[in-house]
């Protein structure tokens, strides 16, 4: 992998090579070019996990012809292909190398993240949600205790925005979440639930459940597993697969052109 | 703290004592958050409904300024019910007998009387707290900005030794510092009494040592304190002052008082990132570096002392805060050359063996090492006093400390109680924060915190322009009704120059020890502008 | 292009945690949590997640300012540092080195406060040395 990493810089396949190097002990990201090639020999692809294509988009943005490589595991792959879809990145900039999901015993309800599932304690699973839990497991609770339960996870909340600022598919100018007619600016918690569940809905058809906003979260807020439900819902209404479908969601209300396209009948549940 | 951050998931118990976590500290109000999942038990006491207190098994909203009579209280419960650890009192403290009398004139009824606590919700502070070790005890400025400051933190040590809960993982006594570098910025000798290593002024071994270091005769009198630079200032004997980094004219008690105070300076110097409300009124203004223009280290609230990196170079021809100093000694008759930070941590290090001894900057690396660390082969100290205290007797020292009433209590031409803090978007004077767009944006202006009672007896409503007034002066704040504080107490926060809140705090009032202003308690009237 | 990412620590509140600057071409782009630190473990508060926001502010002060007749003037660091001297060597030998005071800061390095008490105690002479602990 280090030897292709120097050959497409070398060849100039790609100016510049997203990945990670350690410093002092800390996988830390690192950006490898031509100046340092030496470096490359001490590129790692893990066990870190930052938004790369965050990064190279954010880089895009200033240098419009610069040519990016860098790691993605599959949930990059989702990020890039859900940014291009919203035309946020031109992916023919962008080569990709491939690294395997972390090895996880969370393969079967999750396509990566989490390298150790960290357990969650007692309290926790009497007032809120064990963050592994699938959406089934939650359904499993009655509305009003799921309610209550959530309610818990979002007075936690301590406002850092982490969720939004660190998500790799959060791209817009001017978020609603500092909207002040939407969300009341006052004292901590964010209002709720208003505050969460507007993060929620505009995760629709966008998040690619990579777990970066919980892995930022300061209070555990079951963060992946809310916007899991929010696509589950997408997918049983409108037919319309996140990170993977390559046109926008059928509900996109970006631009001139708005589209509310159901998926042909079919009883579906909404609530969280 | 006595203990480290992420020993607080540890704990069986959490008490939370003059701190808002989750607005002032949020990273480590995660830790409590995490512990409680985990089961621990948490105690929250402050006069404000905080959000913590909505995760608490017990919180209460103690009168402002009633926090010794509040420990006191718990203290008795516990002993009245035999829940203290008398094994470890035996062995590791002195003084108890006296501190017991004390402690036992504070009955449930007479706590309530001062406090305004429910003994039974007393009763429940005490079980949880006794019956849940270890239990770590968090405090912040709720505790120290009193006349009673110095008793409030002794009676924290008393409610932790009593229960044997200072030198093990994951309890302890643990004040939650407010800013980056205070911890270090007392590690370094910045005080009137101490040199670096709080080595004492008073000790003529350790004059002898840094005169010989530094080349220089040290004076041997205590300096004075910044409580005590201001009446210096008016009365003259105090000429010039260098300020660094600092906000004293916002941040300091009694605004007028400290106003008038700076006018009477022959010179101030003032060293900043921005032309603060201090740096406004000054002779000279150094324009120094921010922290991601430079290199060195800061020493976190547990010890932890951590390098920080040049990211890039220093806006316009700001200089690094060493650079400048080198130079003004320099110029000033007195050498000071230094290649790097390093060369000054190095010169830092022979001179604090005890403390910082053990360092380097490349064993620091990027975790750092917590204090004390005495030799390279060290690993540092996540917990103090695990066998022995820094005592001649190795012991720890009960207190035995009776309730002083603040010296502000309500009356009828001040009838409000007030209390001072910080909220969770902005910090300190603002000088940082409200120049961030996106932190602004949560906060653009001062406001007053009333309880929805007093607002509607006074017929004020919400956002409507008050006038706040105490002995000192008064100012104006648009009114925020909220029942996160109690009826009679009122909140402002301290970020917002324009409505500068020190303008009715009491510079007349501090710790008579620690010489630390009472900004939690004070006096005022309030009413709606017009 | 040159991006680079320099692990520091947060300049705001006592805890002390772990970010990561992110800086193009010299320039300050942004702030993240440093992922494995041991003390915030990859997550920031709301002042942590802007701490580059200060940095880059407007605001900042370029150069030394000398007050002149009322007015403050820009000046080169020579100019700040001979007035600045020159006026404290005045004072202290009309009144003396403990007519001076220090307040050294909870927010420059170990380093720097080491050397301001330095300053107060070897070079003027006087243990008038503070700092906002108690603020």
């Amino acid at each position: 992998m280090n030897h292709m990493v120097k050959m497409w810089l070398e060849q100039g396949k790609v100016d510049v090579f997203l990945g990670y190097k350690r410093v002092d002990g800390h996988p830390l990201p690192h950006v490898f070019s031509k100046d340092n090639l030496a470096d490359v020999d001490e590129l790692i692809t893990g066990p870190a996990r930052y938004p790369l294509e965050k990064i190279a988009a954010a880089i895009i943005s200033e240098k419009p012809d610069i040519k990016i490589g860098l790691l993605a595991r599959d949930c990059g792959q989702r990020t890039l292909n859900v940014l291009h879809v919203w035309n946020q990145l031109n992916t023919d900039s962008i080569s990709v190398l491939n690294v395997p999901c972390c090895p996880s015993n969370l393969k079967e309800h999750a396509d990566c993240s989490y390298l150790e599932p960290e357990k969650r304690g007692p309290d926790k699973q009497i007032h809120g949600f064990d963050n592994n839990m699938s959406i089934d497991d939650v359904e499993s609770y009655k509305p009003k205790e799921r309610f209550e339960r959530w309610m818990y996870e979002f007075q936690k909340c301590i406002k850092c925005y982490g969720c939004r600022n660190i998500c790799p598919v959060c791209f817009c100018k001017e978020c609603s979440l500092e909207h002040h007619d939407l969300i009341e600016a006052k004292d901590l918690p964010p209002e709720v639930p208003i505050f969460h569940l507007v993060r929620a809905v505009h995760m629709a058809g966008r998040c690619i459940d990579c777990g970066l906003c919980e892995d930022a979260c300061p209070a555990d807020i079951p963060l992946r597993l809310l916007y899991r439900k929010v696509n589950q819902v997408v997918k049983d209404v409108f037919d319309y697969e996140t990170g993977t479908s390559t046109h926008q969601p059928p509900f996109s209300v970006l631009g001139e052109k708005v589209t509310l396209e159901l998926k042909p009948l079919k009883t579906v549940s909404m609530d969280l | 703290m006595t203990n480290s951050i992420s020993e607080i998931e540890g704990a069986g118990c959490i008490f939370v004592i003059g701190s808002n976590t989750t607005a002032c500290h949020p990273l480590i109000a995660r830790r409590i958050f995490r512990a409680k999942e985990n089961g621990a038990k948490l105690i929250v006491a402050d006069p404000r409904r905080i959000q913590l207190s909505r995760f608490a098994d017990i919180a209460v909203n103690h009168r402002l300024g009633s926090d010794v009579a509040l420990l006191n209280g718990m203290m008795h419960i516990i002993i009245k019910n035999n829940w203290q650890a008398n094994d470890y009192i035996q062995q590791r403290t002195e003084g108890y007998d006296d501190f017991g009398k004390t402690v036992e004139a504070y009955t449930p009824e007479k706590v309530k009387d001062i406090t305004g606590i429910e003994p039974r919700d007393l009763e429940k502070m005490a079980e949880l707290y006794a019956t849940h070790p270890p239990a770590s005890l968090l405090y912040a400025m709720g505790i120290t900005q009193h006349t009673t400051g110095v008793d409030n933190v002794k009676s924290c040590c008393n409610l932790a030794l009593l229960c044997g809960n200072v030198g093990i993982p994951s309890a302890g006594v643990n004040p939650l510092r407010g800013q980056n570098n205070v911890q270090g910025a007392c590690d370094m000798g910045g005080l009137p009494n101490v040199l670096p290593g709080y080595q004492p002024i008073s000790d003529q071994d350790v004059i002898k040592i840094f005169s010989k270091a530094w080349g220089k005769s040290i004076p041997s009198q205590v300096g004075l304190t910044i409580t005590d630079m201001i009446p210096a200032i008016l009365e003259g004997r105090l000429k010039a002052l260098y300020v660094i980094g600092e906000n004293p004219k916002l941040s300091d008690p009694d605004w007028n008082h400290l106003h008038h105070a700076l006018k009477e300076l022959d010179f101030l110097m003032v060293q900043e990132l921005f032309l603060s409300e201090t740096a406004q009124v000054a002779d000279v203004v150094f324009a120094a570096a921010s922290v991601a223009e430079k290199d060195g280290t800061f020493t976190n609230s547990e010890r932890r002392c951590m390098r920080i990196n040049k990211a890039v170079e220093p806006i316009g021809d700001a200089l690094q805060d060493w650079d400048i100093i080198c130079r003004l000694s320099t110029a000033m008759g007195y050498k000071m050359a230094y290649d790097t930070p390093e060369d000054i941590f190095n010169e830092i290090t022979a001179l604090t063996p005890k403390s910082y001894g053990g360092m380097t900057y490349e064993r620091l690396g990027i975790n750092g090492l917590q204090w004390p660390c005495p030799e390279l082969d060290h690993p540092g100290t996540p917990y103090l006093h695990k066998d022995r205290f820094p005592r001649p007797s190795g012991k720890a020292q009960f207190h035995a400390i009776g309730y002083r009433d603040p010296a502000e209590i309500p009356n009828h031409e001040y009838p409000y109680f007030l209390t001072t803090g910080r909220m969770f978007a902005h910090f300190h004077t603002g000088t940082m924060t409200r120049i961030t767009p996106k932190l602004d944006a949560e906060q653009r202006t001062g406001y007053v915190d009333i309880h929805p009672n007093d607002a509607a007896a006074l017929e004020i409503e919400d956002g409507d322009m008050t006038v706040i007034s105490s002995k000192r002066g008064e100012m104006e704040a648009p009114a925020r009704i909220t029942d996160s504080v109690s009826p009679g107490t009122l909140f402002l926060p301290i970020h917002f120059g324009e409505n500068p809140t020190n303008v009715l705090t009491n510079s007349k009032a501090f710790d008579p020890l620690a010489k630390i202003p009472e900004f939690k308690v004070s006096t005022v009237n309030i009413k709606k502008f017009s | 292009m040159d991006y680079k990412f320099i692990p520091s620590v947060c300049s705001y509140c006592g805890t002390g945690c772990g970010v990561l600057f992110q800086v193009m071409d010299g320039k300050l782009m942004g702030t993240m949590p440093l992922k494995t630190h041991p003390v915030n473990e990859g997550k920031l508060c709301i002042k942590g997640w802007n701490l580059h926001e200060h940095v880059n502010s407007g605001n900042r002060l370029k150069h030394p300012l000398v007050r002149m007749n009322g007015h403050f003037r820009p000046a080169t660091w020579e100019k700040a540092i001979e007035f600045a001297s020159n006026r404290l060597k005045e004072i202290i030998g009309k009144y003396g080195p403990d007519s001076v005071g220090v307040l050294v800061s909870a927010k420059i390095t170990n380093e720097e406060n080491y050397l301001a008490q330095k300053f107060a105690r070897a070079c003027i002479g006087t243990n008038n040395v503070d700092h906002c602990a108690r603020l």
